[in-house]
């Protein structure tokens, strides 16, 4: 029984111990550590292994590829500790090193007995012998789990979508040599460490794809498609160390949207899911399924560009509203600075010219012309054409920036503003414009239902943290309020009550604030009038 | 005797309102600014000024508003409305709310001191021998 070939009743493994002979001398007199199984069941490596032994963990043709692999790599976890034991009992066990026993529960077998037994003498003191026993399983015979292989291999090839099977055991060494050097976060040690990943795209290995792979991948034959996995990630080598990130963390899966360049050299975006095996799955079957999301992206996109087309329409039109307010604003320092400038040329026409009163005027005149470049400036911001951006922003200032558009708007309607502006708002991420055009927006349309006439009208905006990690914004005025019937639609587009209005300004609210994963809300307060709500979430730190 | 002819300039933006009263000042005009129609109503003397300037968008009390508060007062100074407001609506009512003239800003210097040297001056010769 002593060659692994000529076992065929039991899964038999030759084991070499060189590596690990002091943790081995270490734990027979008691000197361990939490995790000396985990490291013998590393250090000591597959030498031989019988065909039964390759049918239980991997399929026939993967001697190669067990062949001075760790032993911990093919043993389920829940047994590494009985192993370990009995390897060092044998181990130990001078000169007879005589075979000891342990039950064990198996997938393959019932009653499964794992047995470990050495060569008599010390010729040679590194090599055990391991072997799994027991009754066959009926439904876990060899023929069953070939049958199941077969199985497998018709499925992942009928499947739909584009599969890959991986083999990427070939990292787990790898992984137990870098926990054993101490790392524990895989990410500040992969910025210094550029070869890993290179290392990794050479050793995990593509072992099948099916028809969508090939498909996908533009491949003429499956051929083309084994080996090496680095084609997979060479547009988005980010990914790859993403995933070799989660495959050290121990997780099950992961999903990642990125960039694929496939054999012919077309580029697409895919959706990849990586769903890597936890025992007593096969280890060497890491599965990666693609879906093209290239027309979906596309789409998303011109869906992007016609809201940012219909969001600019509607500032546009808003400025439109402002017009007159705006011109106003803008003529004032354009006025201040032609008379300045005439005032001035009148002291310098005189026949002692004051020009300590001409160099101040001429203060004056560049101050009026920055202000009123200023206010150009922001016109123009509103006006723009330009992508939505998300940077953190505090809601206040976005509050203060709609104030200088619709300030002066509320002044000439003799509109009463308050604020009450919570100072400790977490940031937002979003669209400094598209945030601004809905809170203008928002003010601007209390300032309508105010009307022109009426003494003591009052709009009221205010900022606050909520319970839930959301920054809210409301504003409520003393008009007439919504009515009840106008309630369910007054989000929608083209509704409006006002005889000058398109009816896009609340629509574009509500589709700027969802855009930016809020919620917009409207009802009339107790006191009479209405009142506007919006809540966004606060900023990722 | 008369003293020197004083210009009250109403209008909510400071640096218009300073760009008039120096404007005045290089003629020998002398000016006081009021930030609106307020400022200048609480403080009212008769026949403290000859001659009111204002705009006619003003937060609070706006321009037109001002000039009906000013036909109530005592001995009224003479008004001029300058404004940013160009359209003929707006002219008609300044007038019709008792403006002498309405000007459009930006105002050429020229063009105003002639009218505010005709309104002082027909000011000068109506007001009575004393």
């Amino acid at each position: 029984m002593e060659s692994v070939g000529g076992s065929d009743s039991a899964a038999c493994w030759e084991v070499d111990l060189s590596q690990v002979r002091a943790l081995i001398d270490a734990a027979a007199v008691g000197d361990e550590w939490p995790d000396w199984v985990a490291a013998l069941l590393h250090g000591a490596r597959i030498a031989d292994v019988n065909e039964l032994g390759l049918q239980l963990v991997g399929s026939s043709v993967a001697r190669g590829l067990m062949i001075g692999q760790p032993v911990a790599s093919f043993c389920p976890p829940e047994s590494w500790t009985i192993l370990a034991e009995l390897i060092v009992a044998v181990a130990t066990d001078r000169p007879d090193h005589g075979v000891r026993r342990s039950a064990i529960d198996s997938f393959m077998f019932r009653n499964a007995t794992l047995s470990v037994w050495g060569a008599p003498g010390d010729a040679a003191p590194d090599m055990l012998w391991v072997a799994v026993d027991g009754e066959m399983a009926e439904d876990r015979s060899f023929w069953a789990v070939r049958a199941s292989e077969q199985r497998y291999r018709r499925l992942l090839h009928h499947l739909p979508g584009a599969l890959l099977q991986v083999d990427a055991r070939a990292m787990g060494a790898i992984f137990y040599q870098l926990r054993s050097e101490g790392v524990t976060d895989l990410t500040p040690y992969l910025k210094m460490d550029g070869e890993l990943i290179a290392a990794a795209h050479n050793l995990v290995r593509v072992t099948d794809a099916n028809q969508g792979a090939m498909h996908l991948f533009g491949a003429a034959s499956l051929d083309e498609m084994m080996g090496a996995i680095g084609y997979v990630f060479a547009a988005d080598p980010e990914v790859a160390r993403r995933v070799v990130i989660a495959h050290f963390e121990g997780r099950r899966t992961l999903v990642e949207v990125m960039k694929l360049r496939t054999l012919d050299g077309r580029e697409r975006d895919v959706q990849l899911t990586v769903t890597f095996p936890t025992p007593p799955e096969r280890l060497d079957v890491s599965l990666m399924s693609f879906e093209d999301i290239t027309d979906r992206l596309r789409t998303e996109a011109q869906l992007r560009q016609l809201q940012a087309d219909y969001s600019r329409a509607a500032r546009i039109s808003m400025l439109g509203e402002l017009a007159t307010s705006i011109a106003h604003e803008v003529n004032q320092p354009l006025s201040a600075i032609v008379t300045n400038a005439e005032t001035s040329q009148r002291w310098l026409s005189k026949d002692e010219p004051n020009l300590a009163k001409v160099a101040q005027l001429t203060a004056r005149i560049a101050d009026s012309a920055r202000r009123a470049s200023d206010i150009v400036q922001r016109i123009r911001g509103m006006a723009a054409r330009r992508a939505p951006e998300r940077v953190p922003l505090d809601l206040n200032e976005i509050v203060h920036e709609a104030l200088v558009f619709v300030g002066h708007e509320l002044e000439t309607r003799s509109i009463l503003l308050t604020l009450d502006l919570d100072p400790c708002l977490p940031p937002v991420a979003g669209d400094r414009v598209q945030l601004q055009q809905v809170v203008v927006n928002l003010i601007l349309n209390a300032a309508q239902a105010l009307g022109r006439g009426g003494p003591d009208r009052r709009i009221a905006l205010c900022t606050t943290r909520t319970l839930d990690a959301s920054v809210a914004f409301a504003i409520d005025d003393n008009g007439p309020g919504i009515s009840e019937a106008d309630l369910d639609r007054i989000f929608d587009s083209f509704f409006t009550t006002k005889e000058e209005g398109v009816g896009i300004g609340l629509a574009i609210c509500q589709s700027i604030i969802a855009a930016h994963g809020g919620t917009i809300e409207a009802c009339n307060h107790r006191e009479g009038g209405a009142l506007f709500r919006f809540t966004l979430p606060v900023a990722d730190a | 005797m008369s003293s020197p002819p004083l210009i009250a300039v109403v209008d909510d933006d400071e640096a218009v309102r300073e760009a008039l009263c120096d404007l005045f000042q290089v003629e020998g005009l002398s000016a006081r600014g009021f930030e609106g129609a307020a400022a200048f109503l609480h403080g009212y003397a008769p026949n403290r000024f000859d001659l009111v300037i204002t705009d006619i968008r003003m937060p609070q009390v706006d321009g037109f508003e001002f000039l009906r508060r000013l036909r109530t007062v005592e001995a009224a100074p003479p008004a001029i409305v300058l404004t940013s407001l160009s359209d003929d609506a707006t002219r008609a009512q300044a007038v019709a709310e008792g403006a002498r003239a309405c000007l459009t800003k930006p105002v050429t210097d020229a063009a105003l001191l002639e009218l505010v040297g005709s309104i002082l001056g027909r000011r000068a010769t109506d007001a009575p021998e004393g």
